[in-house]
């Protein structure tokens, strides 16, 4: 059996990379506490920016886009660790998700004016969560693993999907919610100090997902290696 | 601007950190090896 193992080195190498990744978010904190210049409007409430940003890049446009890559790719290939992916995918993403729409309020509340407002932006971005939040309700619904991955893969194909409508949101439709300041066709329109903050936010939280999602997916191998190994002993 | 911001933004830091610190920590608890 070498399944195991191998699944236990890799749950230690995710586990280096998650420090690693938690550090750089450390990091990001830093630079964007104290090095970063205060936004002349909107003063302090601004540096949420930096957190809720790159939190939904790496939700939406990382974590959620993986999901349905994978699961079209388990569809059409069968193969169990693309399930495995993706489910571990969602879950973090999930995490992600859940930080945009707390920063999100608690910047709302002080540019705004308001905690929350149903404008399509912030709508799309609720029911995406909740798409996924069924996602991993339906996981631990269904014990056939092959059904499981099967609906599963639907369900996160579906939801995939609406990246990027809600990309799209704020060109769309006429929403309270600032348009996209570096993922947009054009320069970043930003000063130099904050776009490098943003960038080196960017950067850092996309190692921390890294590093969650190969921790994750490591101990979601090692699970499925752990029952194989039980079935065949039992056989 | 109103001294207030920045409590707001201390309260969306502390969050974020709260959330991706206790996932890290609940997600290194429930895998490791037993």
């Amino acid at each position: 059996m070498t399944a195991i193992p191998s699944a236990e080195r890799a749950l230690k190498r995710g586990g280096i990379l998650m420090a690693i990744g938690l550090a750089a978010v450390a990091v990001v904190y830093v630079r964007a506490l104290v090095f970063t210049p205060e936004e002349a409007t909107q003063g302090l409430a601004q540096k949420i920016f930096y957190i809720h940003v790159p939190s939904a890049w790496v939700a939406l446009y990382l974590a959620y886009a993986i999901v349905g890559i994978f699961s079209v790719l388990y569809l059409l290939l069968k193969d169990p660790r693309l399930d495995l992916v993706a489910s571990s995918s969602a879950e973090v993403g999930t995490v992600f998700a859940t930080v945009v729409l707390i920063t999100g309020p608690i910047w709302g509340k002080t540019v705004w004016g308001t905690w929350w407002t149903w404008d399509a932006r912030l709508t799309s971005t609720l029911f995406l969560y909740f798409i996924y939040l069924a996602y991993l309700v339906l996981r631990s619904a269904v014990e056939e693993p092959g059904r499981r991955a099967r609906y599963c893969a639907v369900l996160g194909i579906l939801g995939a999907l609406l990246v990027p409508f809600i990309h799209m949101t704020v060109y769309l439709f006429r929403t309270l919610h600032p348009m996209p300041v570096v993922l947009q066709p054009g320069r970043p329109q930003l000063p130099g100090s904050m776009l490098i903050t943003l960038l080196s936010s960017f950067v850092a939280f996309t190692v921390f997902y890294a590093g969650l999602l190969a921790r994750r997916y490591a101990w979601a191998r090692l699970r499925a290696a752990r029952a194989q190994e039980e079935a065949d002993a039992s056989r | 601007m109103p001294p207030a911001n920045g409590g707001y933004m201390v309260a969306a830091y502390v969050a974020a950190g709260v959330i991706y610190l206790a996932y890290s920590v609940w997600l290194y608890w429930r895998s490791r090896d037993r």
